[in-house]
């Protein structure tokens, strides 16, 4: 119970903050709704916003998982065989700098307005993070270890899989949770883009339907579960990962 | 060259540069068969380098080493123990002294039974399966022991294994090292001349640049480990001392 | 020295002595970036009718189309051009805007299919993916044109394509698109080699109403520059359907980018469509559409027309 009460009691000034900023910007309804008329938004189009939610959620942790797998294997690969890293590292840079509204279209055109395209795109938005972070830890394992592994006569593939892998553990968690914090941008984008369904899209239509409390609704929606991803991975990282 | 007993282990011809610069050349030592033979010399002067030779550990290119002959057909039969304990912090204790069967593409669990013996030898029996960062520094350094003598190799280098705990602790681990490595061939590099007196069946000063080695002659009398306050110690450690330090200025 | 103190005395009496009035600056927001839509208000720049009234006239495209209406109602702009269906909405939730000319008076809005394509008629989108852009009222054009043919918009998936309406048609991702402007997605489509077949709203069981409108803050009605700016459009549609020719040429003056065959045929074809007495209003018309908007669930109320559009006097 305890653990629980400073993330409330954050969640509390913030939205204490947002009706500050409201009442001193003297914003109308139609650009910054108050907290108030968002969380009624948020009780009375419940149903509505759970139904596309659950869509947006799904496409975020897909993305999340595909591009977790993607990232470790681009890093392992690059490790294994040198050659490879000249070749991949440019392109992972490339897949990092252009910005994710510029390639939306072209995924959307590819893979359809379904969740195919918003997965691609979480895929690609945390592709980066996460192989370099894996990359960078496989790379920079402790000589004394290496050192060790050697005279005791290890293979290349035992001192990956028995040192190396593990040893990288903690660089890779740091990846992971730089992931989960920016996949839900690429979902959303995705959405934004060309989608029938998702949070994304509700925002859109709630936003030229000047229902902007409901936008917000659905933003903080977003919000709410992005911390809650970030955390859950954190935590089991944590478990999991105590070195 | 005396003729050598036919397994003996010897250096011959040894020889580092890194970028340019000798380290040492032409460097030749015979370890004390079955026996500890103590390597001391000032920080810097190459000592390390020297085990990491033997070790096979310098072979990088930036480094040009040549002939090492006749370490026992080296690779196969060393065990190295670092100034660093080396233990993996994902393992448990037990685990890590079992690394090397691992590293050489054994089955989960193999060699655990023979580790939690090794361990209970060198008084960690209670702690098999702690993890590392739940131990003590000199704890740490028993189970790196133990490591080592899981491995079972007939030649051991120690890199100043003992430097990084305290005082008491050191001389615990000296007895405890002397005791269970006994038979083996050692090489133990060091900067405590008290240590390489306590431990040393022959010792040497490396010193200069490029090194030189040069033999502590005649030792301190009794068995080792020697008694820090037994006949001649001192004497030996002032001679010592003044081999690492006066030739060099 | 002296040469440059006469200079300076030169600069104090002429700005001393300027005009009494300085042009009223205003800024209007255009709904889309710049195209033939626009017609009227190029025209009446380039005729110097804007400067005539003593107005000093800023147009800027927005990024988000949306953001226009929103921003006059905040007051970081002074107009804003929006279309007839947005204003209900905007007035429904209860924003200051007011209508105080039609730039386009009629719709401009179409349902487009691909003229090879298999659907044929109304009564074969059943089933079908429809894709449009998010603008709040599609789906109500969507279900009154759908009603026709006994079909709802549960008959249909509607998919967001965010703009790019042809280029989601022609890849075959979707069926059919609405809120495709018949002056301009047509030509395009047929420029692409991929004519396209239009069910034009207004003839499908929607309610006529004005595509383009100017917009401003209600707290403004009484500036006198409105009505000039107001006066100034419709001197504008004036010389345009008097010289339609060289009213293009004023049209791209100074904005050679958009010389080309798209824009030249969308000019084409918005002729005939620009309201010929922009300041007028229409109150039968705009009554009707707003019922048809409460009807259709888009808008809660129907508050007094001239609440929200108005003649300037």
């Amino acid at each position: 119970m305890a653990r629980l009460i400073r993330p409330a009691i954050i969640f509390a000034g913030l939205i204490a903050l947002w009706q500050i900023i409201v009442w001193i910007s003297g914003a109308p309804d139609y650009i910054l709704p108050g907290p108030a008329k968002v969380l009624t938004a948020l009780l009375e189009q419940y149903d509505l916003l759970a139904e596309h939610a659950v869509i947006t959620f799904a496409e975020i942790i897909a993305g999340l998982v595909i591009g977790t797998i993607l990232g470790g294997g681009s890093a392992l690969v690059m490790v294994m065989w040198r050659p490879t890293q000249r070749w991949l590292m440019p392109v992972l840079v490339i897949s990092q700098a252009v910005p994710v509204f510029a390639l939306a279209p072209i995924l959307v055109l590819w893979l359809g307005y379904g969740a195919a395209s918003k997965i691609a795109m979480a895929v690609l938005i945390i592709f980066f993070p996460v192989t370099a972070a894996f990359y960078d830890g496989l790379k920079r394992t402790e000589q004394g270890w290496l050192d060790l592994a050697r005279v005791m006569g290890a293979t290349g593939r035992t001192a990956l899989l028995r040192i190396r892998l593990p040893a990288a553990m903690p660089a890779f968690g740091s990846g992971l949770r730089v992931a989960a914090a920016v996949a839900p941008i690429g979902a959303i984008v995705g959405e934004w883009v060309g989608s029938s369904a998702g949070l994304g899209y509700l925002m859109l239509h709630a936003n030229a339907r000047l229902q902007i409390e409901v936008m917000f609704a659905a933003l903080l929606v977003l919000a709410i579960f992005s911390c809650i991803l970030y955390f859950s991975i954190d935590a089991a990282l944590r478990r999991y990962i105590r070195w | 060259m005396t003729t050598l007993p036919p397994n003996a282990t010897y250096i011959e011809g040894a020889r580092l540069s890194y970028d340019g610069e000798v380290l040492f050349d032409g460097v030749d030592m015979n370890l004390a068969e079955g026996g500890w033979t103590c390597l001391l010399g000032k920080s810097g002067v190459g000592k390390s380098s020297l085990l990491r030779l033997i070790a096979g550990l310098e072979n990088d290119a930036r480094a040009d080493a040549m002939a090492i002959a006749g370490v026992a057909e080296s690779g196969g039969n060393i065990a190295y123990m670092a100034q660093q304990d080396l233990l993996m912090p994902w393992l448990t204790l037990a685990e890590n002294v079992a690394i090397g069967e691992r590293l050489r593409g054994g089955p989960k669990g193999s060699g655990l039974e023979r580790a939690r013996d090794l361990l209970g030898r060198v008084g960690l029996a209670q702690e098999t399966n702690f993890y590392p960062d739940a131990c003590s520094g000199g704890m740490r350094q028993r189970a790196a022991l133990a490591r080592t003598l899981l491995e079972d190799r007939p030649v051991v280098l120690m890199d100043e294994p003992f430097s990084a705990v305290d005082a008491i602790t050191r001389l615990e681990l000296q007895d405890l090292a002397a005791e269970i490595l006994s038979g083996r061939t050692v090489l133990l590099v060091t900067h405590d001349p008290l240590e390489a007196l306590r431990l040393g069946d022959r010792i040497f000063v490396m010193s200069g640049r490029p090194a030189a080695l040069t033999q502590l002659d005649p030792l301190p009398p009794g068995a080792t480990p020697r008694r820090i306050d037994g006949d001649g110690m001192a004497a030996a450690q002032a001679a010592i001392l003044n081999l690492i330090g006066g030739i060099n200025g | 020295m002296k040469n440059f103190l006469t200079a300076a005395a030169l600069a104090v009496a002429l700005t001393a002595t300027a005009p009494v009035f300085a042009a009223e600056k205003l800024t209007v927001l255009l709904d889309w970036f710049i195209n033939p839509d626009h017609g009227p208000l190029y025209v009446a720049q380039e005729r110097g009718y804007f400067k005539d009234a003593g107005l000093e006239v800023e147009f800027k495209a927005p990024a988000d189309p949306n953001a226009p209406p929103k921003l006059v109602a905040a007051g970081k702009a002074d107009l804003a051009i929006s279309y007839q269906p947005q204003l209900h909405i905007h007035a429904d939730r209860g924003l200051p805007l007011v209508r105080i000319a039609t730039l386009v008076a009629t719709p401009l809005n179409s349902l487009v299919v691909l003229k090879d394509g298999a659907i044929k008629s109304i009564a074969d989108l059943k089933g079908k993916k429809v894709g449009f852009s998010v603008g709040g009222f599609e789906d109500a054009l969507l279900s009154a044109m759908l009603a026709r043919h006994k079909m709802t918009l549960k008959d249909i998936e509607l998919i967001n394509v965010n703009f790019a309406l042809s280029p989601a048609l022609i890849s075959g991702k979707v069926d059919a698109v609405i809120g495709a402007f018949r002056n301009f997605e047509l030509n395009q489509l047929d420029l692409k080699g991929r004519a396209g077949k239009a069910f034009y709203v207004e003839e499908e069981g929607v309610p006529a109403y004005d595509e383009l409108i100017v917009v401003a803050n209600r707290k403004d009605l009484k500036r006198a520059e409105m009505r000039k700016f107001v006066n100034a459009i419709e001197a504008g549609v004036q010389y345009l359907v008097n010289h339609p020719q060289e009213s293009w040429k004023l049209f791209i003056k100074g904005r050679e980018k958009l010389d080309d065959e798209l824009n030249r045929r969308a000019w084409r074809d918005t002729l005939p469509r620009f309201a010929l007495r922009p300041g007028a209003l229409d109150v039968n018309r705009y009554e009707a559409f707003a019922a048809f908007l409460k009807k259709q669930g888009i808008v809660k109320t129907t508050p007094a027309l001239d609440t929200f559009a108005v003649e300037l006097k």
